[in-house]
């Protein structure tokens, strides 16, 4: 039989096991990649989110064999950009931390959002990071640390 | 792979189904809710021939692998099934569903399914033996019940491109991102020449498949919006006694009235 093949984090990997499994599992079990948080396990919660294509996915309902050949990012990839910099620092000058459970996924969240809106109005911010949830910060840092995000990263994005 | 196929065409995916036991999988986002480790899973989200918003005369045919998302960035997608799509949980979810996804898992709680009924719309399945459509009220039988042989696929939904301009949705959730419905309300209004050509209701999330009763609609077709108001009373009424809801997360008695109500409003905003 064939491994799943795809891209993680921009290196080339392949995965010998079965193609049910969760994507979340494997990324966390065979990778290693602990950013990736499992909050739910039915879609509920946005701790899991990562980039698949450039395009966000709770990977707690993904199927590893659907991201053959796909370009697969977690917030260990993400990090190593300008953007997350910029994320990063606006993310900690707001306080938009606490605990941090689930930060890595309003990140990848926010990375999605600004990529297709790179000047989102609340709402906009709002609706982009409706499917992630935090039971510490009330929102209202992590809202305004994605307007600052795109301010100070006016053109990254 | 292990436990997984990734067809290139509908072929390739119509002759898997046919010779072997898969489970079809789409976007995941209810398979993966409960899934099913040890079955083989058919990924079909590439197969190109699922991937389509097309139309003819009569029909907006959308792929079954087309994602939520997709549907609403395109313009030709009708204003009303794109609210409904708007409320469905959050992105990643709405990147992930699918038309197909959300008709299979055969819940009368999906919103896409919901305007699928209130419109009138068309299912197209395939397998190996060919092809065959079938309205979306006969292709739920029951409760998780469908009429989808083991070897069909769905293949597209046919939404009927014109009518469905004067509508109300209102999806009842306990939150506004993320929530699952626990009484959802289309209903669609069209009129010519001073009568009513079309007062069509559906009720989500209530009973073991969504409901609509074209008897009770038919009290008013064909009558002016004055005379439909003399009938609002009896027309109330049919609805209260036909409907038998069931207790799922809320009450039976909760959804009754909420759907009452949600009816009762559908009139109003067309004057009867």
């Amino acid at each position: 039989m064939d491994a799943i093949c795809f891209t993680l984090n921009g290196r080339a990997v392949s995965y010998s096991g079965s193609a049910t499994d969760r994507l979340l599992d494997v990324l966390r079990g065979e990778y290693h990649l602990t950013s990736v948080k499992c909050g739910c396990k039915e879609g509920e919660c946005g701790a899991c989110a990562v980039l698949i294509n450039g395009t966000l996915y709770n990977s707690c309902c993904v199927a590893v064999g659907a991201v053959a050949g796909d370009s697969v990012v977690t917030l260990e990839g993400f990090r190593e950009t300008e953007r997350f910099a910029v994320l990063e620092k606006a993310f900690g000058a707001l306080s938009a931390v606490q605990c941090g459970f689930c930060t890595p996924g309003m990140i990848l969240a926010s990375e999605a959002l600004l990529s297709r809106c790179p000047h989102p109005t609340e709402e906009e911010i709002r609706e982009g990071l409706s499917g992630n949830l935090c039971r510490c910060t009330g929102y209202n840092a992590i809202v305004n640390a994605v307007a600052l995000a795109a301010k100070e990263g006016d053109g990254l994005w | 792979m292990v436990n997984g196929y990734t067809p290139a065409s509908l072929r390739e995916a119509l002759e898997l189904r046919s010779r072997l036991t898969v489970t079809p999988y789409a976007g995941g986002t209810d398979l993966m809710v409960r899934p099913r480790p040890d079955d083989c899973y058919l990924f079909l989200a590439r197969v190109p021939e699922l991937r389509h918003i097309a139309e003819d005369e009569q029909y907006l045919r959308i792929g079954a692998a087309v994602t939520f998302t997709e549907a609403l960035e395109d313009e030709r997608v009708p204003a009303l099934m794109k609210e409904a799509l708007s409320r469905i949980a959050a992105p990643a979810i709405r990147n992930a569903g699918t038309f197909g996804g959300n008709l299979a898992n055969g819940s009368p709680k999906a919103d896409s399914v919901l305007i699928e009924y209130v419109a009138d719309a068309k299912i197209r399945l395939a397998s190996l033996r060919g092809e065959r459509l079938v309205d979306v009220a006969s292709f739920y039988q029951g409760r998780k019940r469908l009429d989808l042989a083991p070897d069909e696929l769905i293949v597209e939904v046919l939404l009927p491109r014109a009518g469905l301009e004067r509508y109300v949705y209102q999806k009842v959730g306990g939150r506004s991102a993320l929530a699952i419905s626990r009484v959802s309300f289309a209903g669609v209004f069209a009129e010519e020449d001073g009568k009513i050509t079309n007062i069509a209701a559906a009720f989500g999330a209530v009973a073991d498949t969504v409901l609509r009763y074209r008897d009770i609609e038919g009290m008013l077709l064909g009558k002016t919006v004055d005379e439909a108001r003399a009938l609002r009373g009896e027309y109330l009424r049919a609805y209260e006694e036909r409907m038998v809801l069931t207790t799922g997360r809320v009450s039976a008695e909760y959804r009754k009235r909420v759907c009452m109500n949600l009816l009762g409003g559908f009139l109003e905003t067309f004057g009867i």
